[in-house]
């Protein structure tokens, strides 16, 4: 449980509700019950009191009422509310009775009592009733030694059943109430969660390279956070951006000298001219090999990147119609939709298709034909030439180890490992096969944004 | 042909120069981008060689601001810079071609010749008029299929010639286009080459109008 904010959040929630409701409706069911009796009580001492009050001792010594007492469920037999008189001279029991005893009488516990002193009892009554019962114990002033008890008694039931009923409606109402509150304690913790969530699906999308921050705004308890994640962000391609820059200045550094050194060999025909010339190719191509390993370890660190490829291969049509203007070559672009965008940087996107590109149009005839489509959540783009391709041993052997194809094309015949390479650091895939043109096509396969 | 060539490296700036004047081009050289933006925009130059690593202004700045300007000679990029990144800026900052170093010469002297011919509407190596036919790729002349020889003055006067047929070219233009901005002009030098040059082709093709310069006519 300690796993799930939210479970932990919301057994908090149900535990506190549910304790505070229990004790909640104990604590009124007691309170209301207690009301009930205390009323109970005063009722019964009012007629308690009404009784003592109409009770009168008739000139021969009889006990009488001087007038009926006024609660009429007095006069309905076994109506729950009962009075009694005990005593007299003869300590009769049942001496004067209620209408409503019928032909019972009540029960009175033997205590004692003192002049005028009320008692309480529970006791039971008629009709398998238990009753509350108050006695008081009178001496007629003109009858000193002759001791009446006056009795008033109320069936329990009268008391229970508001109590159950209260009882009854106070469950529904707190069961509701608790229902109620643990729905908002659902409520509230979802949405108190909502940012979080927000900022799962936000990473998720700089993830996925359909962001590359962080957006929108988060309550002030999360923002720091966000805002962390976003500096992280940037940083990563800071990072990124000084280490390409790093290597590009790297490769300026180095490639001057170079240029000047074969320039200088190849105005000379010795043998250490003819060295120089040669180590100076090979530095070359190790300088071009590693700086764009480099660059292709730099790639994928890089979050949230997604590139068009449309643009990228217009750009590069451009170059390559100036690069290769010489060769009259028909460039032609099929079924490239502006939708088409796969997941990484522009510039490594750049620099594959370029590759590819080149490739294909040092070696065609006539004609360059590309196309590309999407399958499985991959990108694929197709580079076809109409040149002369390559043989299966070829092709692997230029994939597997960056050696040149052809020693005596220009360029350093690395493009082909190098987009390899890269594709591959992408979770992607370069293949070579014969193109419908006759030549070599190269398929580019990346994953799609 | 006048060529600038813009390299802050002293060592290869200079092998640049060597190597462009022996292929028979005139060669200014500036090692900043400022300087390269003047006289760029003030001189007329048949192409130039640009590196974009420079001190003050940075080659593609430069490039940009003259196409702004409606400089519009070619120019070639050669740089050490060889990410396709750049080589797209380069290209639509309005470059012509993209050489990345290290490079051959040769290849750099090829790319000259094809980006000049192509300025000028050419879409062969080989330039004719009439019987005469010019390779750009080895400086031989040829008349009726058999070759003349030319000292290399001659050479250049009769290459701006060949690239801009028909067209009346002024004595100016032509020593602007022969000679480096710091060679002591002299138009007089001009109408030597010319008189030279009209002696080893036929009669006329040279024609001069008066008050404006020459012009390389067809001979009827």
């Amino acid at each position: 449980m300690h796993r799930s904010l939210r479970l932990r959040l919301l057994a908090g929630s149900l535990v506190w509700i549910l304790a505070a409701v229990a004790i909640a409706g104990f604590l009124l069911a007691d309170l209301f019950s207690q009301h009930v009796r205390e009323r109970v009580d005063a009722e019964l001492n009012g007629h308690l009191d009404q009784l003592t009050a109409l009770f009168d001792i008739a000139p021969d010594g009889t006990a009488t009422l001087r007038m009926p007492l006024s609660d009429p469920r007095l006069s309905r037999p076994y109506a729950g509310l009962y009075w009694q008189v005990d005593g007299g001279p003869a300590g009769t029991i049942g001496l004067l009775r209620s209408r409503s005893l019928w032909d019972t009488a009540l029960a009175v516990p033997g205590d004692a009592l003192a002049d005028g002193e009320v008692h309480v009892h529970d006791v039971p009554g008629p009709d398998a009733s238990r009753l509350r019962m108050m006695e008081r114990l009178i001496r007629p002033a003109e009858h000193p030694d002759t001791a009446y008890r006056l009795i008033v008694a109320l069936d329990t039931r009268q008391i229970d059943e508001p109590v159950e009923e209260f009882s009854t409606l106070l469950s529904i109402a707190l069961g509701v109430l608790a229902l109620g509150l643990i729905a908002a304690a659902v409520v509230q913790v979802g949405v108190g969660l909502a940012p979080l969530k927000r900022m799962r699906a936000a990473l998720g999308a700089v993830r996925d390279g359909h962001a590359r921050r962080l957006e929108g705004d988060y309550p002030q308890e999360v923002q720091p956070l966000v805002d962390e994640l976003n500096t992280l962000l940037a940083h990563d391609e800071a990072m990124v951006e000084r280490a390409r820059t790093q290597a590009g200045n790297l490769a300026h550094a180095v490639k001057t000298p170079l240029s000047i050194l074969a320039n200088a060999a190849r105005q000379d025909s010795s043998d250490l001219a003819r060295l120089v010339d040669e180590q100076v190719g090979d530095a070359r191509r190790q300088v071009d090999y590693h700086l764009a390993r480099a660059r292709a370890a730099a790639a994928v660190q890089q979050a949230g990147l997604k590139t068009p490829l449309r643009p990228v291969l217009d750009g590069l049509i451009r170059v390559m119609s100036r690069l290769h203007a010489e060769r009259n070559l028909h460039i032609a672009v099929a079924d490239v939709a502006d939708t088409l965008t796969c997941r990484g940087d522009t510039q490594d996107l750049q620099e594959m298709l370029g590759n590819l590109l080149d490739n294909a149009c040092k070696w065609a005839a006539t004609q360059v034909a590309i196309s590309a489509a999407i399958h499985d959540g991959q990108l694929a783009v197709h580079i076809d030439d109409d040149g002369p391709g390559l043989s299966e041993a070829q092709r692997s052997a230029v994939l597997a180890r960056g050696v040149r194809a052809d020693e005596h094309t220009p360029g350093s015949g690395l493009g082909l490992a190098i987009a390899h390479d890269l594709a591959r650091v992408y979770g992607g895939d370069l293949r070579l096969d014969t193109a419908p043109l006759g030549g070599l096509r190269a398929t580019l396969q990346l994953p799609a944004a | 042909m006048r060529i600038l060539v813009v390299e802050d490296e002293p060592t290869l700036a200079q092998q640049l120069t060597d190597a462009l004047t022996d292929a028979g081009y005139a060669v200014d050289r500036a090692d900043n981008g400022l300087d390269a933006h003047y006289l760029g925009d003030t001189e007329p130059f048949d192409a130039v060689v640009l590196d974009l690593g420079l001190p003050q202004m940075d080659g593609l700045t430069v490039l940009g601001k003259w196409r702004s300007a409606g400089r519009a000679m070619p120019v070639l990029i050669l740089t050490a810079r060889d990410d396709w990144h750049q080589k797209v800026a380069g290209i639509d900052a309005g470059a012509d071609d993209y050489l990345t170093k290290p490079f051959h010469m040769a290849e750099l002297l090829a790319r000259l010749r094809a980006l000049i011919r192509r300025a000028g509407g050419h879409a062969s190596a080989l330039l004719n008029c009439g019987p005469l036919c010019l390779d750009t790729r080895n400086s031989q002349l040829t008349r009726d299929g058999q070759p003349v020889s030319l000292t290399s003055h001659e050479y250049r006067v009769l290459s701006y010639f060949m690239h801009h047929p028909g067209k009346v070219i002024s004595r100016t233009e032509l020593t602007e286009h022969l000679y480096a901005q710091d060679f002591d002009r002299d138009s007089n030098t001009i109408e030597v080459f010319v008189g030279r040059l009209r002696k080893k082709l036929p009669e006329g093709m040279i024609e001069t109008v008066r008050g404006l310069g020459y012009r390389l006519i067809e001979p009827a």
